[in-house]
């Protein structure tokens, strides 16, 4: 095998551990993805029910319209830091695998801000049913078309073997991943999961609420794609290149029991679910599935992050044997900037949750 | 280059950075302005109890949400992504330098998303002072992130030399440039904030439509005059060579001097604005949304020329004094010169060996790592154009000359890196530049 042509690290030193930055990746593509599961997976949900078009689905669809383009405000500022971080660390594999496949990754912003435009009109539209329907559907295959554009350059990200052949195949950076194997079980996997991220969010919003339809509907779009998963799932962990193979399956390692233990909570998840989401069953037999998908959730962001240093291992990279110097003064503003966001936030909800100003407050 | 190179046809990848540049950049300072005017707006109305005003400042604050949310933060991601894909070695170096500086500006955008939704949303919840101080704290957040932004913009054009030595992120932060920057930068908000105040506002009722144009015009103008006194105040701390690059490039018929020349007339065109604010605040009944949105657009080119001429100045570097803009940094170019390009770069080898690796398919991939950071084969700033006249001999001892890192044997030197390879390497370049008149 010819050696992968993997770009030098930047001379310049980390400001930080590599497992600092590893733990404010890990912190902040958690958030990120609530956001995505929320703002872009509830969009989903919205569309399909607004499709449907009955009473219970209208009174649902007007309960969830105002959150969306905030979630999605929130999914794409949010998306910030993770990247940031990511580039930091696997910067050469990143940019090699973004500029290799240069037009989609930067077609990404088209699709969301189309995506983004549409969902505005959608949750606004005062058009008919069925426009407003389609405004939704298409609304959220733009914005889950943002992900593919994600999931392409992540998974050239992870093998270096594939790059010289992708580049004399595409000077331009035309082309899609599509040589890689796990691109499409990869993307299908993401689309699921954040398909029944958002059903449960709406189901554990429902039981809060006392919505029971929302609380049903919730349910079942996360026992449909959770049960999907085991297509996607299996798929994409028999498409994983053989190093990572072997530790998920064929070794006691750190990263298979993580996988195991996702694939458990997320398994009795979905047993559980299914009794919460008959009609009748009490409010309070959501939040049994709920943490346990939740948990499931955060297991496979572990594992996403354990597959990829595995992967990179294979083309003798290592992020924890990058060398650093800690600034601790810009560590320190970062904090203290960290402290005085949350206070705001705080304030925020304080102010924005308190009861409606009298009439005559208000302008 | 120690990436690969997206290699764009025709217009160059500098055009992608410039197209989606404009639109953020100009957003992003209309915003950081229109977040600063409308708590004082906001404090005025309460003030004088004016219920009127305040629910067209609702309004006013929805439809900002609306543009830094969609265009604003979108164009802002892509940005990072143009320049990842345009140079990748740059961006990567910027990004070790700086990432807690923009970790911090991330958590401050957080803060001006967070107010601004919580204003337009929970508006209904706030209390009067709760309200214009949710005004005044998106404000703070929205200048808060220019303020950050600004060190390291400012940074690639004068690092100085204590980062060079250091390497310590808030040595290149607070540099020779950017206090007049940061000042210049406001004063630009404040008028395309202005601007877009006024434009809203002249569609308003006869009765509401003064109370909101004449402070509106006042706080415009206000930028307009001091974006002229901080403008020189920040052309008078560009470092030395920058300045001459400039002033030295004004006249004659190069590309260079033509774009300087488009770019002060937009400076020119900034100042219209200030006009069009006079006309706001003494005859506001007959002012009307064109001639803001024109005003708007006049700023937007004058902002444009401003930042076109920051860019130019940095020739022949990106990060000045510290890398070139074909992302070779400066003490790299000895060892390439004496050791090889192609041998130290797994990129450019791989794009020869894809090609046969004969002497033409390594010249392009010298071409590529080395030249279309700003040139194009045969579209903007065309090499096949610009050697049309050369022989192979003439392209030849032109790429050799191009070795020399002495500005009295390298005329060029003032705007372009000088050629990072090797005598043999150079010769390589200079048959594929040759190639070029037959494709």
């Amino acid at each position: 095998m010819l050696v992968p042509p993997i770009p030098s690290p930047d001379p310049l030193l980390l400001p930080m551990p590599p497992s600092v930055l590893k733990a404010l990746l890990l912190a902040t593509f958690t958030l990120h993805l609530m956001a995505v599961n929320l703002g872009v997976g509830g969009s989903l949900i919205a569309a399909v029910h607004a499709l449907r078009g009955k009473p219970e689905d209208r009174e649902l669809l007007r309960r969830m319209a105002p959150v969306l383009p905030a979630a999605v405000t929130f999914a794409i500022t949010l998306g910030v830091a993770p990247l940031l971080f990511l580039q930091l660390t696997y910067g050469p594999f990143f940019y090699t695998a973004s500029v290799l496949t240069a037009i989609p990754w930067a077609g990404l912003l088209v699709l969301l801000v189309a995506g983004y435009v549409l969902l505005y009109r959608f949750v606004g539209s005062v058009a008919s049913d069925g426009v407003r329907a389609l405004t939704g559907i298409l609304s959220a295959l733009l914005l889950l078309s943002v992900g593919l554009m994600l999931v392409n350059v992540t998974t050239l990200s992870l093998r270096p073997d594939l790059w010289a052949a992708h580049a004399a195949a595409s000077p331009h950076g035309l082309r899609m991943n599509t040589a890689d194997p796990t691109l499409w079980p990869r993307y299908l996997h993401m689309v699921a999961g954040i398909a029944a991220v958002a059903g449960l969010l709406l189901a554990g919003w429902g039981a809060w609420r006392e919505h029971a339809y929302a609380r049903r509907v919730g349910l079942l779009w996360f026992i449909a794609a959770t049960a999907s998963q085991g297509a996607w799932g299996t798929w994409l962990l028999l498409k994983q290149p053989a190093p990572v193979f072997d530790l998920l399956m064929n070794a006691v390692s750190a990263p298979s029991l993580t996988l195991w233990v996702s694939i458990a909570c997320g398994g009795l998840a979905l047993f559980m679910a299914i009794p919460a989401s008959q009609e009748g069953s009490p409010a309070r037999a959501v939040w049994g599935p709920f943490a346990l998908g939740m948990a499931s959730v955060l297991g496979m962001i572990l594992l996403r992050d354990q597959a990829r240093d595995a992967s990179l291992a294979a083309f003798g990279f290592q992020p924890g044997a990058l060398p650093h110097r800690t600034d601790w003064l810009s560590l320190g503003v970062f904090g203290l900037t960290l402290a005085a966001l949350v206070l705001l936030v705080v304030v925020l909800l304080r102010w924005a949750t308190q009861p409606r100003a009298a009439v005559e407050e208000q302008p | 280059m120690n990436h690969p190179v997206w290699d764009i046809p025709l217009l160059g990848s500098g055009w992608i950075i410039g197209l989606i540049s404009i639109v953020h950049v100009s957003i992003a300072h209309l915003v950081v302005g229109a977040g600063l005017w409308l708590p004082i707006m906001e404090g005025r109305a309460q003030r004088a109890g004016d219920l009127e005003l305040q629910a067209w400042l609702r309004s006013r604050a929805k439809a900002l949400l609306w543009l830094s949310s969609i265009f604003g933060a979108a164009t802002g991601v892509g940005i990072w992504v143009a320049i990842g894909l345009v140079n990748p070695t740059a961006t990567q170096h910027l990004i070790r330098a700086f990432v807690m500086g923009w970790a911090i500006e991330w958590l401050v955008f957080v803060g001006e998303m967070a107010t601004l939704i919580v204003l337009v949303r929970g508006y209904d919840r706030l209390r009067p002072r709760q309200r214009l101080a949710v005004y005044w704290l998106y404000a703070l957040c929205a200048w808060l992130s220019l303020v950050v932004i600004n060190g390291i913009i400012t940074f690639m054009l004068s690092p100085g030399k204590g980062w060079v030595a250091s390497h310590a992120m808030w040595d290149g932060f607070f540099n020779a440039t950017y206090l007049p920057s940061l000042l210049l930068r406001t004063c630009v908000a404040l008028v395309l904030g202005g601007l877009w105040a006024l434009a809203a506002g002249a569609t308003a009722g006869s009765a509401l439509k003064p109370r909101i144009l004449k402070p509106t015009a006042l706080f415009a103008l206000a930028g307009v005059l001091l974006a002229v006194a901080s403008g020189w105040y920040y052309f008078q701390s560009f470092p030395p060579a920058a300045r001459e690059l400039v002033l030295g490039n004004l006249k004659g018929a190069t590309s260079l001097a033509r774009g300087f020349r488009w770019a002060l007339w937009g400076l020119g065109a900034f100042l219209v604005p200030g006009l069009l604010a006079l006309w706001a605040y003494f005859a506001s009944a007959s002012f009307r949304r064109p001639l803001a949105l024109v005003g708007l657009l006049l700023a937007c080119w004058g902002f444009g020329g401003f930042e076109w001429i920051r860019e130019v100045a940095r020739k022949p570097f990106v990060i000045r004094d510290v890398m070139y803009s074909n992302g070779i940094r400066v003490e790299q170019v000895a060892d390439y010169q004496k050791e090889g390009f192609l041998p130290r770069n797994a990129w450019a080898r791989t794009f020869a060996a894809s090609k046969g690796d004969t002497d033409l398919a390594r010249g392009e991939a010298l071409l590529r790592s080395q030249c279309l950071a700003c040139h194009t084969r045969d579209g903007y700033r065309g090499l096949k154009a610009l050697t049309a006249s050369n022989s192979e001999g003439d392209n030849e001892a032109f790429v050799q000359a191009l070795r020399e890192l002495d500005p009295a044997l390298n005329p060029y030197l003032d705007r372009m890196p000088p050629f990072a390879g090797t005598e043999q390497e150079a010769a390589e370049l200079g048959k594929y530049l040759s190639s070029l008149k037959s494709k």
